[in-house]
């Protein structure tokens, strides 16, 4: 990475060596097709040099670089070179394979030609590179967990309360015979129920806000990458664990109650 | 009296009341992380800055410190335009490079390597040993560990590998003057600090640093002195601290943002338990309600009791979250402190007095004026109705 002046110079293109620009960077200078841009390399002791914009380029959403959300430009190899005084070197190769080649064998060949290169695969340095979003990932994880902890006690409460309230119909219930395992699965089935509903509530409630989170940060970065996203492997996580939710609460509510023997259920 | 009737029917109402609790604090520790972590970074960030006392940093124009390969030229002539700066107190150059340990004639993993001025340096605290002089090197823990290193041993390092030879080129032996913690350091990083003339020679970067950090004399305003360190210089970012920290704070926009998403819905469903809870509990209590109307007690007393009642529960809630959100607090730490490239020294969530009283005081006030609407719902009942239901 290195870091680059850019200043707008004038408005003709000239016979100077082509870079291109990035959108926001254009949009940032009013740069367009055409102009001629001074470019200086930071610390490198070097002149400022003359460049002529070949054309305007939209960087790839890469969220490893959305942080730091530098403006960038794309010079000719060899020009780059010469501005950093760094002949005949590069940070890195991309490299295409012919159809069938091993990939192991021939990163093995080049490490052992170059000496203290290091070649991944396409799939090892995705893995690399996105470490930072595996941390995010677990971090997010977690919070999951405090949420879903928090959300299981409000459910519980909330059927607790219910069934507390109807304590005197359940107490006639168990009285003309109906089964403990009855009223207990009438109570599961109705936390299921709210649980469900509640789910499903959420699940609206989680899309609206991802679109806002979205919108919110792609006007933020002038990005298009996708910050939240909701997949049907998401919704379908979110209803079974609040079925499960639902389940546990409302059988726990429930056990609370019909151990009680229903002469004692109309006291306060 | 009205209001110790409330609150018994709390103690009366065991269980109810204890999820309740429950539910608050988790949704109060969940604030109270959110409130942490929305500073916590760059305020534990700021404090770091601040180690060894060197408060300002000068970059390469537009770059924070270690952002880009860019160096600052002229090296001694910029330090010595910076030490000329009325308010300056000291100026510690650091020159960042990447150097290859070289043992048994193989390379190992690459080792980070700091130039410095052993006099008046910001990057380490000695564990052991002395500071580098000519053709020795600090060693940071980890390194030791990792090459069974022990002051007064040698190690071979080398600048740059020839590709085609398929050796280090220009190897240097340099003896372990002393091993240090690396304040800046990531957890288990392996680098060396030595002589900033030396690495300048065998990173081929003379007269070149990567950053100044500058020490103010002790009352001298940060801000004013790094405006005045900007005039005196060309082509150079300075930072003050606070600066440094506003820098940090745009990089980590995502997680102040999360924080204040996730906090808001902490809050909101905290409202929500504790409205619901509430409001269940004085419809169950309209007979009692009802009664004390028609008795004769005043509005404002039974509404009184009812949001006594809602803050009561948050209060309690929030107190028993306090212990609770610093316990899932430091958990949520150790997961984002595995972030590739994050000091060891930082902490994600820091513990700021004022935003966390702030944040447990608002959950507290609205759990309590959260009880409002069903008391006046209460109150503004017919009071026959009221009285035939509970007769009922």
């Amino acid at each position: 990475m290195v870091t680059l002046l850019v200043g707008l110079m004038s408005l003709q293109l000239g016979p100077d060596p082509g870079i291109l620009v990035e959108r926001r960077l254009a949009e940032a200078l009013n740069l367009s097709v055409g102009d001629a841009v001074e470019v200086e390399a930071l610390g490198e002791g070097g002149s400022a040099r003359q460049f002529g914009v070949e054309g305007i380029f939209e960087r790839p959403p890469d969220p490893n670089r959305i942080s730091r959300n530098e403006y960038e430009v794309r010079f000719h190899l060899p020009d780059l070179e010469a501005m950093l005084g760094e002949g005949d070197r590069v940070d890195r190769f991309a490299v295409t394979l012919d159809p069938g080649a091993d990939a192991d064998s021939v990163a093995r060949w080049v490490e052992s030609l170059a000496f203290g290169t290091q070649v991944y695969g396409a799939a090892s340095l995705a893995e690399r590179s996105s470490s930072t979003f595996t941390v995010i990932s677990r971090f997010h994880d977690a919070i999951g967990i405090v949420t879903l902890l928090a959300s299981g006690i409000f459910l519980l409460c909330l059927m607790v309360i219910r069934v507390d309230e109807r304590r005197s119909d359940i107490r006639t219930m168990r009285l003309v015979g109906i089964s403990r395992s009855t009223i207990v699965r009438a109570v599961v089935l109705e936390a299921v129920a709210i649980a469900a509903v509640g789910s499903v509530l959420g699940i609206f409630l989680g899309a609206l806000l991802s679109w806002g989170v979205n919108a919110y940060y792609a006007a933020y970065y002038d990005t298009t990458l996708r910050f939240a996203i909701v997949t049907p492997e998401l919704i379908t996580l979110a209803l079974l664990l609040g079925v499960t939710l639902g389940i546990g609460a409302g059988a726990l509510a429930a056990l609370r109650l019909v151990r009680v023997p229903p002469q004692r259920l109309g006291e306060r | 009296m009205i209001v110790l009737t409330s609150l018994r029917a709390l103690v009366r109402r065991r269980s109810r009341t204890l999820l309740a609790l429950g539910g608050i604090a988790v949704s109060a520790a969940l604030l109270l992380n959110m409130t942490m972590l929305a500073s916590g970074l760059t305020s534990s960030f700021g404090e770091l800055t601040r180690a060894q006392g060197y408060a300002l940093r000068v970059t390469p124009l537009g770059t924070l410190p270690f952002d880009s390969e860019a160096g600052i030229g002229d090296a001694a002539a910029t330090e010595a335009a910076i030490e000329a700066v009325r308010g300056v107190a000291a100026v510690a150059p650091v020159l960042g490079a990447q150097l290859y340990a070289v043992a048994g004639g193989s390379v190992g993993e690459p080792v980070f390597a700091s130039g410095i001025d052993p006099d008046e340096q910001m990057l380490y605290l000695l564990v052991s040993g002395s500071d580098p002089r000519p053709d020795e090197v600090v060693a940071s823990e980890p390194m030791a560990e990792a090459f069974d290193l022990e002051v007064g041993d040698s190690i071979l390092l080398a600048a740059e590998l020839d590709v085609a030879l398929g050796a280090p080129r220009d190897v240097v032996s340099f003896r372990i003057s002393g091993i240090a913690d690396f304040i800046y350091n990531y957890a288990g990083e392996r680098s060396v600090a030595l002589e900033l003339s030396r690495l300048q020679v065998m990173t081929n970067r003379p007269d070149e640093v990567s950053l100044f950090a500058v020490a103010a004399t002790p009352g001298i305003d940060e801000d004013s002195l790094a405006t005045r360190i900007t005039a005196a210089t060309t082509d150079l970012s300075v930072y003050s601290t606070r600066e440094l920290m506003a820098a940090m704070d745009q990089r980590l926009a995502y997680f102040r943002q999360l924080s204040t998403i996730l906090g808001t819905i902490a809050l909101a469903v905290a409202t929500l338990l504790v409205g619901t809870i509430v409001t269940l509990g004085v419809r169950e209590r309209f007979g009692e309600i009802a009664t004390l109307r028609a008795i004769g007690v005043r509005a404002s007393r039974v509404r009184l009791a009812i949001v006594v009642e809602g803050f009561a529960l948050t209060a309690a809630g929030s107190a028993i979250g306090l212990p609770l959100g610093l316990w899932i607090s430091g958990r949520l730490d150790r997961i984002l402190l595995s972030f590739p490239g994050i000091p060891e020294r930082v902490s994600f969530f820091v513990m700021e007095p004022l935003p966390a009283a702030l944040a447990l005081f608002t959950m507290t006030a609205i759990g309590a004026l959260v009880g409002i609407l069903p008391a006046s719902r209460a109150l503004r009942a017919p009071l026959g109705a009221m009285l035939r239901e509970e007769a009922d």
